[in-house]
Protein backbone atom coordinates (compact mmCIF):
# COMPACT_ATOMS: atom_id res chain seq x y z
CA UNK A 1 0.00 0.00 0.00
CA UNK A 2 1.39 3.29 -0.57
CA UNK A 3 2.12 5.78 1.64
CA UNK A 4 -0.86 8.69 0.55
CA UNK A 5 -2.53 5.03 0.82
CA UNK A 6 -2.20 4.59 4.00
CA UNK A 7 -1.90 7.87 5.52
CA UNK A 8 -5.45 8.46 3.89
CA UNK A 9 -6.80 4.95 5.85
CA UNK A 10 -5.39 6.80 9.28
CA UNK A 11 -6.79 9.67 9.21
CA UNK A 12 -10.45 8.74 7.91
CA UNK A 13 -10.13 6.06 10.96
CA UNK A 14 -9.73 8.96 12.82
CA UNK A 15 -11.47 11.49 11.60
CA UNK A 16 -13.68 11.91 14.65
CA UNK A 17 -11.08 12.30 17.08
CA UNK A 18 -9.58 15.49 14.36
CA UNK A 19 -13.10 16.99 14.52
CA UNK A 20 -13.32 17.02 18.52
CA UNK A 21 -9.63 18.61 18.71
CA UNK A 22 -10.84 21.26 16.43
CA UNK A 23 -14.35 22.10 18.43
CA UNK A 24 -12.24 22.38 21.47
CA UNK A 25 -9.55 24.47 19.93
CA UNK A 26 -12.17 26.84 17.86
CA UNK A 27 -14.53 29.26 18.41
CA UNK A 28 -16.48 29.40 15.04
CA UNK A 29 -16.91 27.71 11.59
CA UNK A 30 -14.47 29.33 9.74
CA UNK A 31 -11.41 28.65 11.96
CA UNK A 32 -12.56 24.65 12.56
CA UNK A 33 -12.41 24.59 9.07
CA UNK A 34 -9.21 25.72 8.67
CA UNK A 35 -8.07 23.97 12.09
CA UNK A 36 -9.20 20.48 10.44
CA UNK A 37 -7.42 21.01 7.03
CA UNK A 38 -3.72 22.13 8.80
CA UNK A 39 -4.10 19.17 11.43
CA UNK A 40 -4.16 16.64 8.61
CA UNK A 41 -1.40 19.05 6.58
CA UNK A 42 0.63 18.90 9.64
CA UNK A 43 -0.07 14.98 10.06
CA UNK A 44 0.82 14.33 6.65
CA UNK A 45 3.87 16.50 6.84
CA UNK A 46 5.03 14.42 10.17
CA UNK A 47 4.16 11.11 8.78
CA UNK A 48 6.99 10.31 6.58
CA UNK A 49 9.07 10.59 9.47
CA UNK A 50 6.68 8.44 11.62
CA UNK A 51 8.92 5.30 12.92
CA UNK A 52 5.71 3.41 14.66
CA UNK A 53 7.93 4.18 18.04
CA UNK A 54 4.56 5.22 19.45
CA UNK A 55 0.96 4.98 19.04
CA UNK A 56 -0.36 5.77 16.16
CA UNK A 57 -2.88 8.07 18.14
CA UNK A 58 -0.25 9.26 20.74
CA UNK A 59 1.34 10.38 17.84
CA UNK A 60 -1.81 12.00 15.64
CA UNK A 61 -3.06 13.72 19.19
CA UNK A 62 0.60 14.72 19.83
CA UNK A 63 0.91 16.47 16.28
CA UNK A 64 -3.35 17.79 16.57
CA UNK A 65 -2.68 19.53 19.79
CA UNK A 66 0.67 21.02 19.00
CA UNK A 67 -0.98 22.78 15.31
CA UNK A 68 -4.13 23.44 17.51
CA UNK A 69 -1.90 25.76 20.27
CA UNK A 70 0.46 26.68 17.78
CA UNK A 71 -1.97 28.22 15.10
CA UNK A 72 -1.99 32.34 15.15
CA UNK A 73 -5.60 33.11 15.61
CA UNK A 74 -5.99 35.74 12.62
CA UNK A 75 -9.94 35.43 12.16
CA UNK A 76 -11.62 36.30 8.70
CA UNK A 77 -8.27 35.88 6.94
CA UNK A 78 -9.01 32.88 4.59
CA UNK A 79 -7.21 30.49 2.59
CA UNK A 80 -8.47 27.87 0.11
CA UNK A 81 -10.92 25.26 1.62
CA UNK A 82 -11.66 21.73 0.83
CA UNK A 83 -15.54 20.79 0.97
CA UNK A 84 -15.03 19.85 4.91
CA UNK A 85 -17.84 22.67 5.31
CA UNK A 86 -20.48 19.97 4.69
CA UNK A 87 -18.91 17.63 7.33
CA UNK A 88 -18.59 19.84 10.08
CA UNK A 89 -22.35 21.09 9.07
CA UNK A 90 -23.38 18.20 9.57
CA UNK A 91 -21.94 16.74 12.28
CA UNK A 92 -23.26 19.26 14.17
CA UNK A 93 -26.58 19.40 12.90
CA UNK A 94 -27.98 16.11 13.45
CA UNK A 95 -27.39 15.95 17.04
CA UNK A 96 -31.44 16.49 18.93
CA UNK A 97 -31.81 19.92 21.28
CA UNK A 98 -31.01 18.52 24.54
CA UNK A 99 -27.74 16.85 23.65
CA UNK A 100 -27.18 19.72 21.88
CA UNK A 101 -27.65 21.32 24.79
CA UNK A 102 -25.61 19.15 26.93
CA UNK A 103 -22.73 19.85 24.38
CA UNK A 104 -22.70 23.16 24.56
CA UNK A 105 -22.54 23.20 28.88
CA UNK A 106 -19.43 20.92 27.99
CA UNK A 107 -18.10 22.93 25.96
CA UNK A 108 -18.29 26.21 27.92
CA UNK A 109 -16.63 24.49 30.68
CA UNK A 110 -13.92 23.11 28.64
CA UNK A 111 -13.34 26.90 27.20
CA UNK A 112 -13.34 27.77 30.62
CA UNK A 113 -9.76 25.89 30.98
CA UNK A 114 -6.29 27.32 30.18
CA UNK A 115 -4.56 25.46 27.37
CA UNK A 116 -2.73 23.08 29.45
CA UNK A 117 -5.41 22.03 31.07
CA UNK A 118 -7.79 21.74 27.49
CA UNK A 119 -4.84 19.33 26.24
CA UNK A 120 -5.46 17.25 29.75
CA UNK A 121 -9.15 17.35 30.03
CA UNK A 122 -9.60 16.53 25.90
CA UNK A 123 -7.15 13.41 26.24
CA UNK A 124 -8.97 12.73 29.39
CA UNK A 125 -12.41 12.66 28.29
CA UNK A 126 -11.11 10.15 25.08
CA UNK A 127 -10.55 7.59 27.74
CA UNK A 128 -6.73 8.22 27.99
CA UNK A 129 -5.18 6.49 30.85
CA UNK A 130 -3.04 8.28 32.80
CA UNK A 131 0.23 6.74 30.95
CA UNK A 132 -0.35 7.73 28.03
CA UNK A 133 -1.59 11.66 28.66
CA UNK A 134 1.62 11.69 30.05
CA UNK A 135 3.04 10.64 26.85
CA UNK A 136 1.59 12.95 24.94
CA UNK A 137 1.71 16.05 26.98
CA UNK A 138 5.22 15.76 28.68
CA UNK A 139 3.93 15.46 32.61
CA UNK A 140 4.79 12.97 34.40
CA UNK A 141 1.86 10.46 35.05
CA UNK A 142 1.76 12.18 39.02
CA UNK A 143 1.54 15.61 37.35
CA UNK A 144 -1.27 14.54 35.07
CA UNK A 145 -3.24 13.23 38.27
CA UNK A 146 -2.35 16.64 39.81
CA UNK A 147 -3.50 18.35 37.01
CA UNK A 148 -6.96 16.32 36.68
CA UNK A 149 -7.56 17.10 40.46
CA UNK A 150 -7.16 20.82 39.72
CA UNK A 151 -9.41 20.67 36.70
CA UNK A 152 -12.33 19.23 38.88
CA UNK A 153 -11.74 21.48 41.48
CA UNK A 154 -12.11 24.57 38.68
CA UNK A 155 -15.23 22.23 37.35
CA UNK A 156 -16.78 22.33 41.09
CA UNK A 157 -16.03 25.90 41.26
CA UNK A 158 -17.91 26.65 37.95
CA UNK A 159 -20.86 24.62 38.90
CA UNK A 160 -20.99 27.02 42.31
CA UNK A 161 -20.52 30.20 40.71
CA UNK A 162 -23.69 29.54 38.26
CA UNK B 1 -22.01 19.54 35.16
CA UNK B 2 -19.28 16.62 36.40
CA UNK B 3 -16.54 15.47 35.16
CA UNK B 4 -18.47 11.84 34.66
CA UNK B 5 -21.33 13.63 32.55
CA UNK B 6 -19.02 15.00 30.40
CA UNK B 7 -17.64 12.13 29.58
CA UNK B 8 -20.74 10.39 28.73
CA UNK B 9 -21.31 13.46 26.70
CA UNK B 10 -18.20 12.99 25.04
CA UNK B 11 -18.63 9.64 24.73
CA UNK B 12 -21.80 10.37 22.86
CA UNK B 13 -20.75 12.46 20.80
CA UNK B 14 -17.69 10.46 19.86
CA UNK B 15 -20.51 7.50 19.21
CA UNK B 16 -22.09 9.88 16.47
CA UNK B 17 -19.29 10.57 14.83
CA UNK B 18 -18.03 7.62 14.22
CA UNK B 19 -21.67 6.71 13.02
CA UNK B 20 -21.14 9.66 10.50
CA UNK B 21 -18.19 9.41 8.44
CA UNK B 22 -18.16 11.72 5.55
CA UNK B 23 -14.14 12.30 4.62
CA UNK B 24 -13.51 10.92 1.16
CA UNK B 25 -10.05 9.88 0.46
CA UNK B 26 -10.01 13.25 -2.66
CA UNK B 27 -10.81 15.83 0.37
CA UNK B 28 -7.53 14.02 2.48
CA UNK B 29 -5.55 14.03 -0.57
CA UNK B 30 -6.30 17.61 -1.77
CA UNK B 31 -5.90 18.71 2.36
CA UNK B 32 -2.61 17.20 2.70
CA UNK B 33 -1.41 19.43 -0.78
CA UNK B 34 0.65 22.80 0.12
CA UNK B 35 -1.28 25.04 -2.30
CA UNK B 36 -4.65 24.49 -0.76
CA UNK B 37 -3.65 24.89 2.83
CA UNK B 38 -4.43 28.47 4.28
CA UNK B 39 -1.09 29.36 5.37
CA UNK B 40 -2.61 33.14 5.99
CA UNK B 41 -2.86 31.77 9.26
CA UNK B 42 0.35 30.77 9.55
CA UNK B 43 2.56 33.64 8.09
CA UNK B 44 1.52 37.41 9.45
CA UNK B 45 0.43 38.73 5.83
CA UNK B 46 -0.37 42.54 7.48
CA UNK B 47 3.28 42.21 9.37
CA UNK B 48 4.94 41.84 5.98
CA UNK B 49 2.95 44.04 4.18
CA UNK B 50 3.89 46.64 7.27
CA UNK B 51 7.75 45.90 7.08
CA UNK B 52 7.87 46.45 3.49
CA UNK B 53 6.07 50.07 4.31
CA UNK B 54 8.59 50.84 6.99
CA UNK B 55 11.52 49.88 4.73
CA UNK B 56 10.65 51.77 2.01
CA UNK B 57 9.94 54.96 3.86
CA UNK B 58 13.48 54.56 5.81
CA UNK B 59 15.30 54.10 2.32
CA UNK B 60 13.55 57.10 0.88
CA UNK B 61 14.64 58.91 4.10
CA UNK B 62 17.93 57.91 3.63
CA UNK B 63 18.17 58.78 -0.25
CA UNK B 64 16.89 62.12 0.20
CA UNK B 65 18.73 63.06 3.95
CA UNK B 66 20.72 65.64 2.03
CA UNK B 67 17.26 67.75 1.52
CA UNK B 68 17.03 67.96 5.62
CA UNK B 69 19.20 70.85 5.90
CA UNK B 70 19.22 71.57 9.82
CA UNK B 71 19.99 69.95 13.02
CA UNK B 72 16.58 69.23 13.82
CA UNK B 73 15.42 67.59 10.80
CA UNK B 74 18.04 65.41 10.23
CA UNK B 75 17.76 64.76 14.04
CA UNK B 76 14.31 63.75 13.73
CA UNK B 77 15.45 62.15 10.22
CA UNK B 78 17.60 59.85 12.07
CA UNK B 79 14.94 58.72 14.49
CA UNK B 80 12.45 58.35 12.04
CA UNK B 81 14.41 55.61 10.09
CA UNK B 82 16.27 54.07 13.37
CA UNK B 83 12.26 53.56 14.38
CA UNK B 84 10.75 52.66 11.20
CA UNK B 85 13.90 49.80 10.73
CA UNK B 86 13.30 48.83 14.11
CA UNK B 87 9.54 48.14 13.94
CA UNK B 88 9.73 45.78 11.71
CA UNK B 89 13.05 43.66 13.18
CA UNK B 90 11.18 43.20 16.01
CA UNK B 91 7.42 42.07 14.96
CA UNK B 92 9.23 39.70 12.23
CA UNK B 93 11.64 38.17 14.49
CA UNK B 94 8.93 37.12 17.13
CA UNK B 95 6.85 36.04 14.20
CA UNK B 96 9.03 34.07 13.06
CA UNK B 97 10.00 32.40 16.54
CA UNK B 98 6.65 31.41 17.21
CA UNK B 99 6.27 29.84 13.45
CA UNK B 100 9.50 28.23 14.81
CA UNK B 101 8.05 25.45 17.06
CA UNK B 102 8.41 22.04 16.33
CA UNK B 103 5.16 20.42 15.56
CA UNK B 104 6.15 16.85 14.74
CA UNK B 105 9.08 16.63 17.53
CA UNK B 106 7.58 18.23 20.24
CA UNK B 107 5.18 16.94 23.46
CA UNK B 108 2.29 19.06 24.47
CA UNK B 109 4.11 20.45 27.28
CA UNK B 110 7.25 21.66 24.99
CA UNK B 111 5.19 23.68 22.22
CA UNK B 112 2.90 25.41 24.76
CA UNK B 113 5.76 26.92 26.95
CA UNK B 114 7.68 27.77 23.83
CA UNK B 115 4.61 29.21 22.13
CA UNK B 116 3.51 30.60 25.19
CA UNK B 117 7.34 32.39 25.66
CA UNK B 118 6.81 33.46 21.75
CA UNK B 119 3.34 35.03 22.63
CA UNK B 120 4.89 36.84 25.23
CA UNK B 121 7.39 38.10 23.90
CA UNK B 122 5.19 39.20 20.49
CA UNK B 123 2.87 41.23 22.86
CA UNK B 124 5.51 43.21 24.75
CA UNK B 125 6.78 44.03 21.41
CA UNK B 126 3.19 44.84 19.72
CA UNK B 127 2.66 46.98 22.92
CA UNK B 128 6.25 49.04 22.39
CA UNK B 129 5.12 49.07 18.58
CA UNK B 130 2.38 51.52 19.42
CA UNK B 131 4.18 53.59 21.58
CA UNK B 132 6.69 53.83 19.24
CA UNK B 133 4.51 54.55 16.51
CA UNK B 134 3.20 58.07 18.17
CA UNK B 135 6.81 58.64 18.43
CA UNK B 136 7.64 58.32 15.11
CA UNK B 137 4.00 60.41 14.47
CA UNK B 138 5.50 63.26 15.56
CA UNK B 139 9.34 62.67 14.72
CA UNK B 140 8.14 62.43 11.32
CA UNK B 141 6.15 65.45 10.83
CA UNK B 142 9.30 67.68 10.15
CA UNK B 143 10.79 65.32 8.06
CA UNK B 144 7.75 64.59 5.21
CA UNK B 145 7.60 68.21 5.16
CA UNK B 146 10.96 68.73 4.22
CA UNK B 147 11.07 66.18 1.76
CA UNK B 148 7.59 66.31 0.20
CA UNK B 149 6.72 70.04 0.24
CA UNK B 150 10.22 71.29 1.37
CA UNK B 151 8.92 73.22 3.76
CA UNK B 152 10.15 73.92 7.65
CA UNK B 153 7.61 73.06 9.48
CA UNK B 154 9.07 74.85 12.95
CA UNK B 155 9.90 78.14 10.97
CA UNK B 156 6.93 78.64 8.55
CA UNK B 157 4.10 77.13 10.46
CA UNK B 158 3.53 78.78 13.70
CA UNK B 159 -0.12 78.07 13.91
CA UNK B 160 -2.71 78.53 16.56
CA UNK B 161 -4.47 75.46 14.93
CA UNK B 162 -0.87 73.58 14.82
CA UNK B 163 0.02 74.22 18.23
CA UNK B 164 -3.03 74.95 19.94
CA UNK B 165 -5.32 72.43 18.76
CA UNK B 166 -4.13 69.86 16.32
CA UNK B 167 -0.73 68.95 18.92
CA UNK B 168 -2.76 69.11 22.36
CA UNK B 169 -5.42 66.92 20.59
CA UNK B 170 -2.65 64.21 19.82
CA UNK B 171 -1.00 64.22 22.79
CA UNK B 172 -4.54 63.90 24.35
CA UNK B 173 -5.31 60.90 22.29
CA UNK B 174 -2.27 59.36 22.60
CA UNK B 175 -2.58 59.57 26.24
CA UNK B 176 -6.36 57.41 26.21
CA UNK B 177 -5.16 54.95 23.86
CA UNK B 178 -1.99 54.33 25.30
CA UNK B 179 -3.40 53.42 28.44
CA UNK B 180 -6.12 51.11 26.57
CA UNK B 181 -3.18 49.73 24.56
CA UNK B 182 -1.70 48.62 27.72
CA UNK B 183 -4.45 47.36 29.47
CA UNK B 184 -5.25 44.74 26.46
CA UNK B 185 -1.73 43.95 25.39
CA UNK B 186 -0.97 43.65 29.27
CA UNK B 187 -4.28 41.45 29.99
CA UNK B 188 -2.30 39.12 27.41
CA UNK B 189 0.95 38.92 28.67
CA UNK B 190 -0.22 37.88 31.73
CA UNK B 191 -1.87 35.30 30.67
CA UNK B 192 0.80 33.93 28.73
CA UNK B 193 3.07 35.10 31.97
CA UNK B 194 0.79 32.53 34.10
CA UNK B 195 0.81 29.99 32.06
CA UNK B 196 4.88 29.80 31.44
CA UNK B 197 4.92 29.62 35.89
CA UNK B 198 2.17 26.89 35.78
CA UNK B 199 4.01 24.73 32.79
CA UNK B 200 7.78 25.48 34.51
CA UNK B 201 6.84 24.49 37.69
CA UNK B 202 8.44 21.22 39.14
CA UNK B 203 6.82 18.04 38.43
Amino acid sequence: MSKELEFTRIIREHEGVIFKITTIYTNNHDDQKDLYQEIVYQLWKSYANFRGEAKISTWMYRVALNTAITRLKKEKRRGIQIGIDKIIMQQTQQYDTEFEERLKVLYTHIHGLNELEKGVMLLLLEGKKYEEIAEITGLSPSNVGTRISRIKQKLKSQIVKK
Amino acid sequence: MKLEEMQAVWSEMGDQLEKQKKLTDKMISMMIQEKYRNKLNKIAYPEILGAIICITAAVMILLNFNMLDNWYTQVSGIISILVLLLFPILSLRSINRMSKVDIAGNNYKETLLEYAKGKKQFMKVMKLSYYLGFILMFVIMPVTSKLIKGKDIFAESISVWTYGIAIPLAISFFIIFSRWVYKSYQNNIDAAESLINELEEND
